[in-house]
Parts: C-alpha cells; sequence; structure tokens
C-alpha cells in the first residue's frame, strides 16, 4: 500500500500520538495534510486568523492535558502564527505548529511564499526544523512531540514542503513508532529534599506559591496531600490554578492578589512550585529579605532566578511533593491562615463590597460576581484584557483544573488570547459551561472567530467589560501623562452584541446592573455562541493598573 | 494628640521633600491621588494630595481620597506607624481588625514608598 506525505502526517498524529482535534487556516501548501485529517478522522477546527490556531492548540494542551496540534499555511500563513506561538514559548505551552513551506525544488526561484522561516521562528521554539523525506515524517514528528512535552514544555516547530506532502511512497518505508512520546521524571537529591523539608517544618508562616508547573504536571492529589499535612496556606496561579479547587480551605483565593501579596511580605519560608519569579512578582523583590525560600522547578535554570533558594528541588511536581510527604509533619497552621485572612479581608475591604453593590454605571467587580452568581463554580472561566484579566483571576472561581485562567496575564501579556482559549475550553470539555469575560480592546483582535464558534458549535459565553478603552493602558497613561493627554486608547461605544447577532449567534446589550443576571441567563439558555456586552464604569482601574505603571517607570 | 501630630511632621517632610528631595520628586511624578489617614470615629486624620508633582496636605477627615487608612483609635494608629518593624505592625493591627483600607491597595503602597524615600527607613502603610 502507497501513502501520500500529507495523510502520513495525519496517521501519525492519530494513531501514535492520539491527536483527536487540530487548529487550522487551510492553504495550498498544506492540502495534502488536510486531506490526511479526513482520512484518518481527524477534528480540524478550521479558524481566520492563524494566530488563533496557535493560541487555541496552546490552550488545548492546558484544558485538555494533552500537546497542542495547530497546522498553518507557509507565508503569511507562518508569520501570522508567531504571535501565538511566541506567547506558548513565554508561557512554556506544548504545542506542535506544523506548517506549509514553498516548494523545495523552488528554493531561490521566487516561489509562492519562499521565505526563511526556520530563522524567524527559531528564537521562540525550543525545537525548529524542516522535513525533507517523505519517509522522515514519522521520525520527525516523533521528535517534535518528544522536544514539545518533555522537560520544560514548550511549542516546536516543523515545516513540511509540498515535495515530501504530496507523493505517495509504500507504507512500508516509514513505519509509525510503537509508542507515543514517553512520560518521564526527574527528581531531586535526598539531601535537597531533607533541607527543603526542614524548613518547612521549622515554618512559623509559610506560604505555597504554585504556578503553572503544577498544572502541567498534573499535580492535585500529590498537591492536595502535602497542603493537608503540612497546612501550609497556598495560592495557585496560572495553568497551575484549579488543581486543587479555589474554594479549598487552604486556598487564599477568597482575598486575591491583594491577600497573597501581603501574605508574602509577612511569610518566613515560601514554597514556590513550577512559578518563575517574573515581573508580575516583582521579579522577586515582592518577597521579603529574611523570608527563607524553597523553589521547585522542572528546569534547574530557575531555582536561583532573580531570588537565590534555601532549598531547590528540581524535577517533575508531583514526584517532587511525593517525595517531600514523608518529611514533613503535620502541622496545625489554621492559626496563622486566620490571622493573614483577616489581615488581608482589611486590606480589601472595598473590592469585597464592590461586589455586592449594584453600580451604575456598572463596576467591573459587580459584574464578575454577578456573573458568578448566576454561573456558579463548575464552569471554566477564562479572562482577557487589561484590568479585566485582574477583576476575572480575582472574582471568578471555580472547582475545575484550569478553571479560571487569565489569558492575558503571561509573561507575553498578550491579548486577543481570551477567544481561542474559550474555544479550546469548550471543545475539551463540551459539557461544562465557558464563559469568557473581555475587555473590549482585547475583544477586537480575533472577534471574527465567532464565526468559528458558529461554524463548529462553540457555544462559548463572551461577556464584554465595555469601557470603550483599552482600560490598563488609558489608566497607565493618566497616572504617567495626564488626563488630559489621553492618546489612543479610547474606544467608541460599539455594539459587539449586534454583530454577534448579525452573523447568526446570540447577542445582549446589559447598562444597568438588574439587565445583568437576566441577560447571563438569556445568553446561556440560547445554547448558541453568545455575546453580552456590559456597559461599564471608564474611570474603574484595578490594582493591576499601578503595578503596570509602576513596572513601566524609568526614572 | 500624639497621633495628629505625627501627621502634621509628616505632612511637613513630605513638603519639604516634594521640592527639595529629587528621588522623591522622581517618585511623584504627575501622579495626582488623595491619601487619606485618619481613625475611624473621624476624630483625627489628614489627607495627603499629590497633584502633578506638587504637594499639599490638609487636616481633618471627612475629604474625599482615593485610598483611605483607616485606624480603629490614635494610640494604635501612633504605635504602628513609629514602630521600627513597620508592616509586620500594620498586618497585625489588619488582623485585629484595628486598621484597614478604603481604595485601592498599591494606591497606598506607592505612598508608602514615596514615605520610605523621604525618612529612609522601613516603614508601614501610611507611615
Amino acid at each position: 500500500m502507497a501513502i501520500k506525505g500529507g495523510h502520513l502526517v495525519a496517521r501519525y498524529l492519530k494513531e501514535v500520538e492520539g491527536i483527536e482535534t487540530v487548529f487550522v487556516l487551510s492553504g495550498g501548501h498544506i492540502e495534502a495534510i488536510l486531506d490526511g485529517f479526513t482520512e484518518h478522522r481527524i477534528r480540524a477546527i478550521d479558524v481566520r486568523h492563524e494566530q488563533v490556531a496557535a493560541m487555541a492548540a496552546h490552550a488545548w494542551s492546558v484544558y485538555a492535558g494533552q500537546t497542542g496540534v495547530c497546522l498553518v499555511t507557509a507565508g503569511p500563513g507562518f508569520t501570522n502564527a508567531l504571535t501565538g506561538i511566541a506567547n506558548a514559548y513565554l508561557d512554556n505551552a506544548p504545542l506542535v505548529v506544523l506548517c506549509g513551506k514553498h516548494p523545495l525544488k523552488e528554493d531561490l526561484r521566487g516561489a509562492l511564499q519562499e521565505m526563511n522561516q526556520i530563522d524567524m521562528v527559531k528564537p521562540i521554539t525550543k525545537w525548529a526544523a524542516t522535513c525533507y523525506e517523505t519517509k522522515r515524517i514519522p521520525e520527525y514528528l516523533s521528535l517534535a512531540f518528544r522536544y514539545a512535552s518533555m522537560g520544560r514544555p514548550g511549542p516546536v516547530f516543523l515545516e513540511l514542503p509540498p515535495d515530501i506532502l504530496n507523493i505517495s511512497i509504500p507504507e512500508e518505508m516509514a513505519p509509525l513508532p510503537k509508542h507515543p512520546t514517553r512520560k518521564y521524571t526527574v527528581h531531586p537529591d535526598d539531601a535537597d529534599l531533607k533541607q527543603a523539608a526542614d524548613l518547612i517544618n521549622n515554618a512559623k508562616q509559610p506560604l505555597f506559591l504554585g504556578g503553572s508547573g503544577v498544572g502541567y504536571s498534573r499535580s492535585g492529589d500529590a498537591l492536595g496531600q502535602f497542603v493537608e499535612k503540612t497546612g501550609i496556606p497556598f495560592i495557585l496561579m496560572n495553568y497551575g490554578r484549579g488543581e486543587l479547587p479555589d474554594n479549598h480551605p487552604q486556598s487564599l483565593w477568597d482575598v486575591g492578589n491583594i491577600g497573597m501579596m501581603l501574605t508574602m511580605s509577612q511569610a518566613d519560608v515560601i514554597v514556590i512550585a513550577g512559578l518563575r519569579l517574573n515581573w508580575l512578582l516583582q521579579s522577586g523583590a515582592a518577597i521579603p529579605a529574611a523570608a527563607k525560600i524553597v523553589r521547585i522547578d522542572i528546569d534547574p535554570h530557575e531555582i536561583d532566578r532573580n531570588r537565590r533558594a534555601d532549598a531547590g528541588l528540581v524535577g517533575d511536581m508531583t514526584s517532587v511533593l511525593n517525595q517531600l510527604l514523608p518529611l514533613v509533619q503535620k502541622t496545625d497552621r489554621s492559626a496563622w491562615l486566620k490571622t493573614l485572612r483577616a489581615a488581608s479581608a482589611a486590606f480589601i475591604e472595598s473590592e469585597l463590597k464592590a461586589r455586592e453593590t449594584p453600580s451604575d454605571p456598572i463596576h467591573p467587580i459587580r459584574l464578575a460576581a454577578q456573573i458568578q452568581k448566576v454561573v456558579g463554580d463548575d464552569a471554566y472561566y477564562v479572562t482577557d484584557g487589561g484590568d479585566t484579566v485582574y477583576f476575572g483571576l480575582v472574582h471568578f472561581t471555580s472547582r475545575l483544573r484550569a478553571g479560571v485562567v487569565g489569558t492575558a496575564a503571561g509573561l507575553l501579556g498578550c491579548l486577543g488570547t481570551g477567544i481561542p482559549f474559550a474555544m479550546a475550553a469548550k471543545l475539551a470539555h463540551p459539557d461544562k459551561k465557558v464563559i469568557l469575560l473581555n475587555g473590549d480592546g482585547s475583544f477586537g483582535f480575533n472577534a471574527m472567530e465567532f464565526d468559528t464558534m458558529l461554524r463548529h458549535n462553540i457555544p462559548v459565553v463572551c461577556i464584554i467589560n465595555n469601557d470603550c478603552a483599552w482600560g490598563m493602558v488609558k489608566h497607565g497613561q493618566e497616572l504617567s501623562i495626564g488626563k488630559g493627554r489621553l492618546k489612543c486608547t479610547e474606544l467608541d461605544l460599539l455594539r459587539y452584541d449586534k454583530m454577534f447577532e448579525g452573523l447568526g449567534g446570540h447577542g445582549e446589550f446589559v447598562t444597568k446592573d438588574e439587565e445583568i443576571i437576566p441577560a447571563l441567563k438569556r445568553a446561556l439558555e440560547s445554547g448558541k455562541p453568545a455575546c453580552v456586552n456590559v456597559m461599564t464604569d471608564p474611570t474603574a482601574m484595578s490594582p493591576a493598573s499601578v503595578i503596570f505603571y509602576q513596572a513601566l517607570k524609568m526614572e | 494628640m500624639k497621633f495628629t501630630l505625627l501627621l502634621f511632621v509628616l505632612a511637613h517632610k513630605l513638603k519639604a521633600a516634594a521640592k527639595k528631595n529629587s528621588a522623591y520628586r522622581k517618585h511623584l511624578g504627575i501622579m495626582q491621588l488623595r491619601v487619606l489617614i485618619k481613625t475611624s470615629d473621624d476624630k483625627r486624620g489628614r489627607l495627603f494630595i499629590f497633584d502633578k508633582g506638587t504637594f499639599s496636605s490638609v487636616s481633618g477627615t471627612l475629604h474625599q481620597c482615593d485610598a483611605a487608612l483607616i485606624w480603629a483609635d490614635a494610640g494604635t494608629a501612633f504605635r504602628v506607624m513609629t514602630s521600627k518593624t513597620g508592616d509586620a505592625d500594620t498586618f497585625r493591627a489588619a488582623a485585629e481588625g484595628r486598621v484597614r483600607v478604603e481604595g485601592m491597595v498599591p494606591y497606598l503602597q506607592w505612598f508608602t514608598d514615596g514615605v520610605k524615600l523621604v525618612v529612609g527607613k522601613e516603614v508601614s502603610h501610611g507611615d
């Protein structure tokens, strides 16, 4: 039997890696792979912009727990995907980007979409390669998946020119590997484990900060045992959020980021697990000098980055926590937990009050609280924007893994990621409600994906926190150059809901507090992709805006 | 009385720094912000006004502000604001319900960071 190169790609994805869903934007160069998807019954979610293909595949890795795959065509398809690839790179997301390429036989002849893609993509991938032989397609794909998922995860890039995709070879020339990418773990040294356990056992006011490494390792069970035995208060961020439910008695999400920062300032031992000390934590400066630090990370380079660790444990999170468990003592730290909760509450009184108080114009905190009231915690919440991300992250709670994700809160600060993430969440978990709280500015980047939602029946409810502005940048300008000199940060009052309706979805327009809940209920009951366009207070600013302004102040 | 005097002295120092201390002047930038420090019974307090690089202040408690630090009583306020262990004492007072914040914490942090530049020691919110 002969098999075409493009079909071989699809067969590998399906039979070796178990890939059922790929995010795609079609193109002539990749036609044979698309046909292979039909042949091998792979669901191809075809989107309207290649950056969405990359972002949604990245999100698939978060929500489905499987390496995400996207397929884009050469040239502009490739360049359009770059933002999504860069975002995955800075988020350490396992992503395989399959990309078309101009025909090898036309190289240097001015072929359509001829360009050096590899050199452009190398700085934002763990691995990038071109496959030159049809029979080596399985070998290259196997390498790609290994690089994407092993060690610290990240995106990889594989170019497949039509010269190899559009020709057929005997199947026996390209046997598929018998196994998918192997799972393996690395373990820290016993002495390091003991040192870490001693610090934790002797701590009076400890804190556990978990990041995406907790999520990628699926550490929920191990972490649950660890925090319950040690009594340590914790907060899980990024893709680690939801490994234990937000309403866990030791989770600090009830006091939010402010509570976390306040607690950090008073902690004597901080366990930082699968979390980079980047600008969001003031590159470590937010941690008091006297605090002892235990770092756990799959990447040894992170252990002492931005703050020297007193104990460093390199390894897979679940494995490390399981090894620590017998070494840590059962400790009652309820008094510490009670104290930090009480102290934090005194600092977030205004936010807590805003949740319960109807406001005109609507305050975004009140909006988030009302959404939560209707939707509950058995749902996926995605939040995208500037201040909008803060309001969503702090005021939504979920009991699901990655149940609350602030897509623009990563290192790239990549607005426009909310829609692709929400789509991927719904595709991975069709039985769950998926709520997207989107700033009106960030909504514009990928708004046309509403068409994708309709074509593929992805009923996400998108709630727009509409302050008619690029809010965080506007508020930053107010602080830095003054309210009278705002530049390029204001938007008009647009009826995004009408746009959704025009395309065939459900639209709601909300201007009053009492309209929020009925509009949300109608949107959820419609069963369609829906937009609830909520006019909110344009003066409402989150603490994140002040931090953003401070971070960029250079004098 | 000691608390009222403390706020007055702090305002005096900030006013001088806003004119002469280059590090503090850079910190102020063009920030427009009104920070109120007061007791919860509204008997004692002072408003600190930052307006595009200038600083002024007025006594009293019934002022509009962007952020407020509200102490349960003047004694606690004075003790914590003059303590050597700064933030830890504020944290403890907050846990005991003797101080609370209205408005955004980062504003108070900005205010406190500025005070640290002027008085040059570890201080708590509102020192």
